[in-house]
């Protein structure tokens, strides 16, 4: 056995470049590219890109139903992979409607968009449900080494409220681990590289074992511990304590399945800086990685927001400075329109990248995008107006070759937008009969036919 | 319409959860309250017009005094504020409104005396991303960049250090490991250093970003703690006669070193003009931002654009290297702060140098207990073929992952019992003192005090308070607290219109913020009166703000204190920070300062907007109509009126402050007009005038400001059982001159933040899952 003389945590990683990079963090834990190499069926990924502040619809929606002719103009960059394209038509979320809570439309929507249940409205007493991915997740992700990955490009270092009295929570969170516990997503490129692959420092299988070994010893030691603390507590106390523990609980599972599963993954590319001051670089950067984390069946399940509901932010990068809510309250206004047809575009160029990747990876007989579901779409549709109806939704990929696609289908309208939820719970191996406001599934993705009520 | 009503009935039902209730003083209400309420405002008020959406016909009863006194707070605030009776309506002499709002807040008082005192209680609270890299350095003598490397903390109430919802989920578990680890070896010094030094290089092709001419910044990360070699390339020349300048390398906003820089010709021969310097500094490993800056620079100012970077014409910063790590010749603080005896003197050592780690992590004296289960990870390392030193870095992970680490937990003696409160602990008590002045650990004095039982007594409690109000370390305060309070913490991410606004660099922005932060350390520390916040004769500025404002007579890079000679500016609401955090990035929104002084400076939020309201055509303001113009349109919708009348004329107030912040008195082609009536009737002319309006509802800016520091302080939102407590302290503060120090201690003495109790459990009731024929019917 090498034992070395101080507990090393890397070298130094210049100079090696990308090559055998190792995993220090729950690094050690990586399986290896294997989904391709596990016999039979590949598994189903699912992801979602969640864009805020609507979309300007007569851009978004095509005049046409059934089989893909010209895509219209928001949807241009998706022109070559129309093919693996769904456009969904009528979906509502009617638990982003006001429903007697007054305004907080952005607030509202973003914070029911996963979950299908009406938030409460509140600064602090932060109240929504499980979101379905965490659902999905909690089964799945139980043979992958991240249950989920909760990815996102805009920093949430927000003071105040943020939405008509609802909690920036609602906001900056799109997965719901439960109905008080948020799932933070990872906005810097570096960290979640860092998590993928780990610091950067080849250890030695001993060396490995080792850290495997002492982090075990330290989660009982702070398990032994909060039962002590807990025994004497109230029960708000021992609720937050509960909250730590079922996440030490989820970081050991973590070190077991590395364990089991103790090698290196090549991730081909160059360990990224912090963020990158432009979107396109930082976009690519972070769904890159969704791509190698897909491919080596890391996680199967992730959740990426855009940027926050109601986010300000303004799009230099194609000469827009104003900010890209108040461009959206554009009363009909040729130019504000104009601009956010911009931004909305520009989202999709960055996503039409991602796809390529995903279908230019091979994955057996077909590729990481047939056997993958990539929803795109935003919690409410004319955002001057604030509406929570024919929410704007793309689905790429087949889902295991499941999915007719290269058409816009059109669902009854008012669908639950909880209904495609359940279908692609179907998809994802969790069966359930009922999610959020769900009135059954959406049936007709895979089949010909247009009403799908 | 309905909303407000919904309020009442709401607001009712939750206030009738209290204790019991005083009996109201029935013929004074018939005689004070009655008359008014009947021939001045039930005219609109009743149950066929509920004008505002308000009836107030329920409340000729007395009783509501106190069983609805939410909505009474509301009647008193709409009277006292002079907003009702609107103008135009007839109103009744002042001594009868002043008899009744007497009568009702002594009814009030008569109420809060009968009620029990209670303190409340806070859910333990884990430390936020500033707490914990505060703690680590405090702890450890180690910079870990927790704010950057952990997920955001959310916030509620206005601040992101609130009890119920700090919550941990596994990324930040995973987090939480990784950084024990990383710390705990930085701490120990465990990481060889590589054998060589490397180099990093950044110049414009490779990451180095130029702010302007006389600023370029990098982000760079810095691998090993230790001593670098960091080299400036400076390229060009200036005039013959050019002068020296001075050059400040920044990490992370910190001055690190100066350098001299000669711009003239040099008389030695390079193919091109070239010169360097270097500093050799201690750099914390890492993720940072450096910065490298000529100060004062005069000479690119009256440059050609085009011939910045002209190395015949200018001399301009062109690189910066780093070299290293070289050992520290020093033996690292952090070795110091753990190893207070030698390990290999033996296990009495090292149970001595665990137990004192444990002691100053836990912030409370470990048990024996807990110090044999920390001992075991020595043991393990040693058993692992691992060296003592090895193992003491173990135990420190596991303490660093430690829920009485990570958690600031109060104990309660009757934890299922809402009616007994108790005392805090003295070392609890010496905890929240710490992290609400400090955003950190108790140091050992304080931990001293408390341990010895000595904090009980006032004296010695006030003068710990003292000695940290003017600690160093209580500019976390200003930080933490004023950065949220004043939301100058969104100054990072607000991105003005660089087209429209030339002048805002993110060295201005930096500026604006060190101007409020020693702005607000000023007056805590010197203790002047908190109205100073709404209006001073003096602020803090360098060279290059004082010419922003258009201030003379400020030379150089550092920050002083500078008298204001004019009106223009004074307070917070005349800082570069507040008024650009305040605005959107191409133009000025009165709406948004307005709420931002209803909000934060008077504490008397407005409702949100109802759904589907048009917003406003900004497209045009400035050029075919004034934002005067255009918000006034909005408010002929009486919907929006009623909001906006009270928003919009404290917006206008400050109208002649740009989107960043700079003095003008045209809009696009439109003169600025400033004044305005506020709801009460009074006049002004002036954004300084105005700030005189507000001087003189000090009482209630003061009260506003004592509950976002209870709510910082405790980390728990405001209940109206706090209510005493606030107006108690109002009442000190005012009878002192609204000190701000007065202010503090008289937080600290309340009951809320001296006290606890425990909480009856809710039984909570889970809705049942629809069955399949409730589904199918739907």
């Amino acid at each position: 056995m090498i034992i070395p003389k101080a507990l090393p945590r890397r070298t130094f990683l210049r100079g090696l470049g990308t090559a055998a990079i190792g995993l220090p963090f729950l690094d050690a834990m990586a399986p290896a590219l294997r989904a391709s190499s596990v016999p039979g069926k590949a598994p189903v990924r699912m992801a979602f890109f969640y864009v805020p502040n609507g979309q300007i619809m007569d851009s978004w929606n095509p005049s046409y139903e059934g089989k893909f002719q010209e895509l219209p103009r928001t949807l241009k960059a998706l022109e070559p992979y129309k093919n693996d394209m769904l456009q969904i038509g009528n979906l509502t979320h009617n638990t982003g409607r006001a429903l007697l809570d007054g305004a907080g439309d952005h607030g509202r929507c973003c914070g029911s968009y996963l979950t299908g249940i009406q938030v409460k409205k509140s600064l602090v007493e932060i109240k929504n449900g499980t979101s379905f991915d965490q659902i999905v997740a909690n089964e799945v992700g139980k043979q992958t080494r991240f249950p989920s990955l909760e990815l996102g490009m805009e920093d949430a270092r927000q003071a105040g409220d943020c939405d008509s009295g609802y909690s920036c929570a609602y906001t900056n969170n799109l997965a719901w681990r439960s109905e008080t516990q948020p799932m933070p997503p990872i906005l810097d490129p570096r960290s979640l590289f860092e998590r993928l692959f780990g610091k950067g420092q080849p250890m030695t299988p001993e060396e490995r074992l080792r850290q495997a070994k002492y982090r075990r010893s330290i989660l009982d030691f702070v398990i032994e511990d909060t039962h002590k603390l807990e025994s004497n507590l109230g029960p708000t106390d021992r609720r937050k304590l509960d909250e730590y523990l079922s996440s030490i609980r989820e970081v050991e599972r973590q070190i077991e399945r590395a364990e089991k599963d103790n090698k290196n993954i090549d991730p081909h590319m160059d360990k990224p800086y912090g963020v990158p001051a432009d979107f396109a670089e930082h976009f690519k950067m972070m769904s890159n990685m969704i791509a190698i984390a897909f491919q080596a069946d890391q996680t199967r399940i992730v959740t990426f927001l855009m940027t926050r509901e109601g986010s300000s932010r303004a799009y230099r990068e194609i000469g827009i400075s104003d900010g890209h809510h108040p461009c959206t309250h554009h009363r009909n206004q040729a130019d504000l329109m104009e601009k956010v047809r911009k931004i909305n575009e520009y989202h999709v160029q960055q996503f039409a990248g991602f796809v390529e990747k995903m279908k230019s990876t091979k994955e057996g007989d077909s590729t990481l995008l047939d056997n993958s579901m990539l929803v795109y779409g935003a919690g409410l549709s004319d955002p001057n107006a604030h509406l929570h109806e024919d929410l704007p939704t793309i689905l790429l990929g087949k889902g295991g070759n499941n999915f007719k696609t290269g058409r816009r289908l059109m669902a009854r309208r008012e669908t639950p937008m909880c209904n495609l939820f359940l279908t692609m719970m179907d998809r994802m191996g969790v069966p359930t009969e009922h999610f959020g406001d769900s009135t059954g599934r959406l049936a007709g993705l895979d089949m010909d036919g247009l009403d799908l009520g | 319409m309905t909303r407000n009503s919904k309020y009442l009935v709401l607001a009712a039902a939750l206030f009738q959860a209290g204790a019991a209730l005083a009996a109201v003083d029935a013929a004074g209400f018939e005689k004070n309250v009655k008359p008014i309420l009947k021939n001045t405002c039930s005219g609109c008020h009743n149950a066929a017009v509920m004008s505002g959406g308000v009836n107030l016909l329920p409340y000729m009863d007395p009783s509501t005094v106190t069983e609805d006194r939410p909505s009474w707070d509301k009647i008193l605030e709409k009277i006292e504020s002079g907003e009702m009776p609107p103008k135009g309506m007839p109103r009744p002499p002042q001594a009868q409104v002043a008899a009744l709002t007497k009568f009702i807040h002594g009814e009030f008082d008569k109420a809060d005396a009968l009620v029990k005192p209670d303190p409340g209680r806070v859910t333990a609270r884990r430390l936020n991303r500033n707490e914990y890299k505060n703690t680590i350095r405090d702890l450890l003598a180690v910079d870990f960049r927790a704010d950057k490397d952990f997920p955001t903390d959310d916030s509620g109430y206005g601040f992101d250090n609130i009890g119920d919802i700090l919550t941990i989920s596994p990324v930040l578990m995973e987090k939480y490991m990784s950084a024990a680890e990383t710390i705990a070896s930085r701490a120990m010094g465990a990481d060889p250093l590589p054998k060589k030094p490397l180099e990093a290089a950044y110049d414009k092709n490779r990451g180095l970003r130029r702010l302007d001419f006389s600023v370029v910044e990098a982000s760079h990360r810095v691998d090993f703690d230790g001593e670098y070699i960091v080299r400036f390339g400076f390229p060009g020349e200036r005039a013959a006669d050019a002068k020296p300048v001075k050059m400040d390398f920044l990490m992370d906003g910190k001055v690190l070193g100066t350098l001299d820089v000669e711009t003239k010709p040099s008389k030695l021969v390079y193919f091109n003009p070239f010169s360097d310097g270097e500093m050799r500094v201690y750099l914390p490993e890492g993720d940072h931002v450096f910065r490298a800056a000529f100060l004062n620079d005069d000479f690119v100012k009256s440059i050609d654009p085009k011939d910045a970077y002209n190395d015949k014409k200018n001399k301009f910063i062109g690189s910066i290297t780093f070299v290293g790590p070289f050992p520290s010749k020093v033996e690292k603080a952090s070795r110091k702060k753990i190893l207070i005896c030698d390990p290999a003197s033996g296990q009495a050592c090292v149970e001595r140098i665990v137990a004192n780690l444990a002691h100053h992590a836990y912030r409370r004296p470990a048990t024996k207990q807990e110090v044999a289960s920390l001992m075991k990870f020595v043991a393990m390392a040693k058993s692992s073929g691992q060296s003592t030193e090895q193992g003491i870095q173990l135990a420190l992970e596991a303490m660093l992952v430690s829920p009485a680490f990570l958690f600031r937990i109060e104990r309660d003696p009757n934890p299922l019992d809402a009616e007994k409160a108790h005392r805090l602990s003295d070392t609890e008590l010496a905890t929240r003192l710490s992290y609400f002045l400090w955003s950190s650990m108790p140091d050992d004095e304080l931990l001293t005090v408390a341990e010895a039982g000595k904090l009980k007594d006032p004296a010695t409690l006030d003068a710990q308070v003292k000695r940290m109000m003017t600690d160093k370390k209580a500019g976390a305060f200003a930080d933490n607290f004023a950065g949220q309070w004043l939301e100058i913490r969104n100054l990072d991410s607000i991105t003005p219109d660089p087209q429209k606004f030339k002048a805002w660099t993110p060295q201005l922005k930096d500026e604006m913020r060190t101007e409020t932060n020693m702005f607000f350390e000023h007056v805590l520390s010197e203790n002047r009166p908190v109205s100073e916040f709404i209006d001073a004769k003096y602020t803090f500025l360098n060279e290059d703000l004082a010419k922003f404002y258009g201030i003379a007579g400020v030379k150089g890079p550092d920050f002083r204190r500078v008298d204001l000679t004019t009106d223009q500016r004074g307070g917070v609401l005349s800082q570069g920070s507040v008024l650009a955090v305040s605005s959107y990035p191409s133009r000025t929104s009165p709406t948004i300062r307005g709420k931002y002084i209803l909000n934060n400076i008077l504490g008397t939020p407005i409702p949100p907007p109802p759904p589907d309201v048009p917003a406003l055509d900004d497209s045009k303001i400035g050029a075919e109509v004034s934002m005067r113009k255009q918000l006034e349109a909005h408010r002929n919708n009486p919907v929006c009126a009623s909001c906006h009348s009270r928003m919009d004329v404290l917006g206008f107030g400050l109208e002649n402050y740009d989107a960043i912040g700079k003095w003008r008195t045209m809009d696009g082609k439109f003169p600025i007009d400033v004044g305005g009536t506020m709801p009460n009737g009074k006049t002004f002319q002036t954004t300084a005038e105005m700030r005189t309006i507000l001087l003189a509802s000090m009482p209630q800016v003061s009260r506003c400001l004592i509950e976002k520091i209870m709510t910082y302080a405790l980390g728990r939102g405001m209940q109206t059982y706090d209510n005493r407590s606030i107006e108690n302290i109002n009442k000190t503060l005012a009878a002192d001159g609204y000190r701000f120090q007065t202010l503090i201690f008289e937080v600290v003495h309340s009951l809320p933040f001296q006290s606890r109790r425990g909480e009856t459990p809710v039984t909570k009731q889970i809705p049942a899952p629809p069955s399949k024929k409730e589904i199918a019917a739907k």
